[in-house]
């Protein structure tokens, strides 16, 4: 421990600490900019501009590493005109008039910082250089005229996202925020994560989905699970009136430590469809608005003869439901109305082979995130996490420039393949065969070339990760040769598989993984919630005798549908979810649904009661009534 | 002891933040008491006292040669000037056209502009003021108080006159301190 004194307070801090650290530990504040609790310290503003005794100049707190019996004061007058000054050159460098900047007002660090100091004016007006702005991005616009080189951006998208996309060009007051080497951002390898917007300072990245909208003293903040992927990271959905305003990422989620994609932020927002707000009923050859009890009752007329009957009634439920409503799915469906095609839009497909090993070994085998987090080497098996769990990616991007190797074995395309030290196309040859191949060449049988390198990285590598993706874990053998291969590997080496949607894992677990095959069922329930219903489960519910569909918007499936029930979409309903490495967590209910559209749960429960059927509310103890592929935590 | 006399004017501005002024109500009776308003834009008397007043306003950036010669004599014929709103402070929403030279915010104004025909044309009598680039109060004479705000908040007027009227240095910080 080091002892340092700031201010006349004596503090005990670790080796390795910064002043800046030490200062806020005791509480004492130093004004920052470019400073960011979640990224490494840069030392570009000058704002926190302490003075050191047997110092010469006044040092940066931020870089400036703790030593013993070091004194520091933070509030002398030379301090405080040095912090005016800085500011001054930051206000006369670029177009800081703040009545027209969406942040003005409270949300911008940089005119906090300004009132901070009591600066009423500034002594240097502004030199009026124009600067380029980019608004070729979908999602945001960068206007490099409120930028203050905080290089914020360029360490988020690098230290937390590794997608390495934006970049400073050229010295001094000319210099700007690049993506690329000089792309419009929009035609860039930015992959939206909007992670650079949320730590901006100023308002030189502009989200258009939420500027203007609200400003953090008009705005509430509701900490809930994305329910994008299976990876379920926290977020931070930030309401105005019952509407949603923005999706921020959590800095205190365990799971993602902040950082989450374009599933998770942008994607809710601009979805567009047409929201179903009263249930409807086929009458005539066309749907009407009809009331709740009208629509349940057309229902259970239809179920009602097909009660027992193996082949009566087919029902599928989307993944993206909390594990409340899959398990009332369940015993609604499979349990109380004794239907032998019950599953999910997902078929089970990314999980099967997981759960099969799962209880063939009648023990976990898979690891966790946090082993990802920390791999020095990954292996990923047909998993594309550049396009889909995309946060399970950066995991991996972000520590490639610490060493972590990273190896991409995939028949498809793979945009991890950019990122990769090798990669390994299974060609003719089958993917388990591959993973048995790579086995031999460990033990030092004669193999390819590539997979012997495969084979001399995983071999060297302190923590060695398997990841498979739900391109191959349909397949028990493809996950048993991973596991083997886990093994050859050491104690050190983790298995992880990254399943599906927000709850394939609980799905799964429910036994809801057979293939969806309504071939000749009577009637057919779709309970889709907020889901897309994809091309392949609109091919097999075309021309169906009974379709009724419970879902938030309106799609060609509603379209065929008999009944439609209007139901919450995910920012309406509060339930669980089991992420991809066993992790029950609780989405909350953050906005009030439009008045007719109910609960999921309780149209599936009330639909039970008409039913005759009796339900319980076992959904957790179910969770475990089959072995898990990981330990549930 | 003699009121003490205020007088202001405006300049590149749009008049909020005269407007902002008016907004404190019945409070303006208050300050009447207790200070001689004399020339102001919303007042019959125009040019502040030639043999002087103690506190001048000015609202508005400058941005032509009329605009330097408002400043000048408020400057000259005051104890105290005070630089009211983000553009008499800053420069504020007219400085954005320092983003351009004079003769494309001309053109623009007058020739490409959506709802001219055209025969558009640049204003040229010689009578007029010539613009010139749009400079915060600051830059043309001294300033002795700043109030940032666009416009200030009425309460900060008040508290500007009512300091001002009672032979004080208005402080502006913390809650009173705003640009925007």
């Amino acid at each position: 421990m080091i002892n340092l004194t700031i201010d006349g307070k004596i503090i005990e801090v670790p080796e390795g600490s910064t002043v800046l650290k030490a200062a806020r530990q005791a509480e004492i504040h130093i004004p920052t900019l470019c400073d960011h609790q979640e990224l490494t310290p840069y030392g570009g503003c000058r704002l926190c501009l302490v003075e050191v005794e047997g110092f010469r100049t006044l040092q940066p707190s931020c870089t400036l590493p703790v030593s013993n019996g070091m004194i520091v004061k933070t509030g002398t007058p030379k301090v405080q005109e040095a912090r005016k000054f800085v500011l001054s050159l930051i206000f006369s460098e670029r177009n800081h008039f703040c009545p027209y900047c969406q942040v003005s007002g409270g949300d911008c660090e940089l005119q906090n910082a300004g009132y901070e100091q009591g600066m009423d004016h500034w002594p240097m007006q502004p030199t009026f250089q124009k600067y380029e702005l980019d608004a070729s991005h979908k999602y945001f616009i960068l206007e490099n005229n409120r930028c203050i080189l905080c290089k914020r951006c360029v360490r988020a998208c690098d230290e937390l996202v590794g997608n390495f996309t934006l970049a400073v060009e050229d010295r001094g007051a000319d210099s700007l925020i690049v993506a690329d080497l000089g792309v419009p951002l929009g035609e860039s390898s930015c992959v939206s994560c909007g992670m650079c917007v949320q730590v901006c300072p100023t308002g030189a990245l502009i989200d258009r989905q939420s500027a203007y909208k609200g400003r953090d003293t008009q705005v509430e903040h509701h900490p809930t699970l994305c329910v994008g992927c299976s990876v379920g990271c926290g977020v931070d959905v930030i309401t105005r009136d019952n509407h949603v305003v923005r999706i921020d990422s959590d800095w205190a989620d365990p799971v993602s430590n902040g950082v989450i994609c374009q599933v998770g932020r942008f994607k809710p927002l601009e979805d567009g469809r047409e929201r179903i707000l009263t249930p409807l009923v086929r009458k005539d050859g066309s749907l009407k608005a009809a009331t709740w009890d009208e629509a349940l009752k057309t229902i259970t007329k239809a179920v009602e003869p097909q009660v027992g009957n193996d082949k009566g009634i087919a029902a599928v439920v989307s993944t993206r439901l909390p594990a409340e409503a899959l398990y009332q799915f369940k015993s609604l469906f499979s349990d109380g109305l004794r239907s032998g095609m019950v599953t999910t839009t997902e078929d089970g497909f990314p999980t099967r082979g997981v759960s099969a090993l799962a209880r063939e070994l009648k023990r976990p085998f898979e690891g966790k995130l946090d082993d990802l987090r920390a791999s020095d080497c990954v292996l990923v098996v047909g998993a594309d996490l550049h396009l889909k769990h995309q946060v399970a990616g950066f995991f991996i991007k972000r520590n490639r420039p610490n060493g972590t190797r990273l190896i991409v074995i995939d028949p498809q395309e793979n945009g991890l393949e950019a990122f990769a030290d090798l990669v390994i196309k299974p060609d003719q040859t089958g993917t388990t065969e591959i993973i048995n191949s790579l086995i031999a060449a460990l033990d030092g049988k004669d193999a390819s070339v590539e997979l012997i390198s495969a084979a001399e990285m995983l071999k060297h590598a302190k923590k060695p990760v398997i990841l498979a993706g739900k391109n191959v874990t349909a397949e028990v053998e493809v996950v048993r040769a991973l596991s083997a291969l886990r093994e050859k590997l050491g104690d050190s080496a983790v298995q992880l598989s990254i399943k599906g949607k927000a709850n394939s894992f609980s799905a799964a677990q429910y036994g809801l993984e057979q293939d969806f095959a309504p071939g000749g069922h009577a009637v057919v329930y779709a309970a889709l919630g907020d889901e897309r219903p994809s091309e392949r489960l609109l091919k097999r519910l075309v021309g169906k005798k009974f379709l009724a569909v419970q879902a938030s918007y309106a799609s060609p499936l509603t379209a065929m549908a008999d009944v439609v029930l209007p139901v919450t979409e995910w920012v309406e309903q509060p339930g669980h979810f089991v992420n991809t490495d066993g992790r029950l967590q609780e989405a909350k209910k953050v906005i009030h649904q439009p008045d007719e559209v109910r609960d999921n749960i309780e149209v599936l429960k009330d639909l039970a009661e008409r039913l005759g059927v009796k339900t319980d509310c076992q959904w957790q103890a179910a969770l475990t009534q089959s072995n898990t592929p990981v330990a549930l935590s | 002891m003699t009121k003490p006399k205020i007088a202001s004017d405006w300049m590149a501005g749009c008049a909020g933040c005269h407007m902002s002024l008016l907004d404190i109500d019945e409070r303006i009776v208050t300050i009447a008491q207790v200070a001689d308003l004399r020339s102001t834009p919303i007042t019959d008397l125009k040019q502040p006292d030639e043999s002087g007043v103690d506190v001048g306003i000015l609202e508005g950036g400058i941005n032509n040669t009329a605009n330097e010669e408002v400043a000048h004599t408020m400057r000259k014929r005051c104890k105290l000037l005070v630089a009211l709103g983000d553009c008499a402070v800053f420069g504020g929403v007219p400085a954005m056209r320092n983003f351009f030279t004079i003769e494309e915010s001309l053109r623009r104004a007058y020739i490409e502009t959506e709802s001219t025909d055209e025969s558009g044309q640049i204003p040229n009598d010689p009578e007029l003021a010539v613009p010139t680039r749009v400079r915060a109060v600051s830059e043309v004479v001294p300033v002795d108080i700043n109030v940032p705000g666009c416009p200030p908040d009425a309460d900060t007027i008040f508290y500007v006159l009512a300091e001002l009227a009672n032979g004080r240095i208005p402080e502006l910080k913390d809650d009173k301190l705003s640009w925007y």
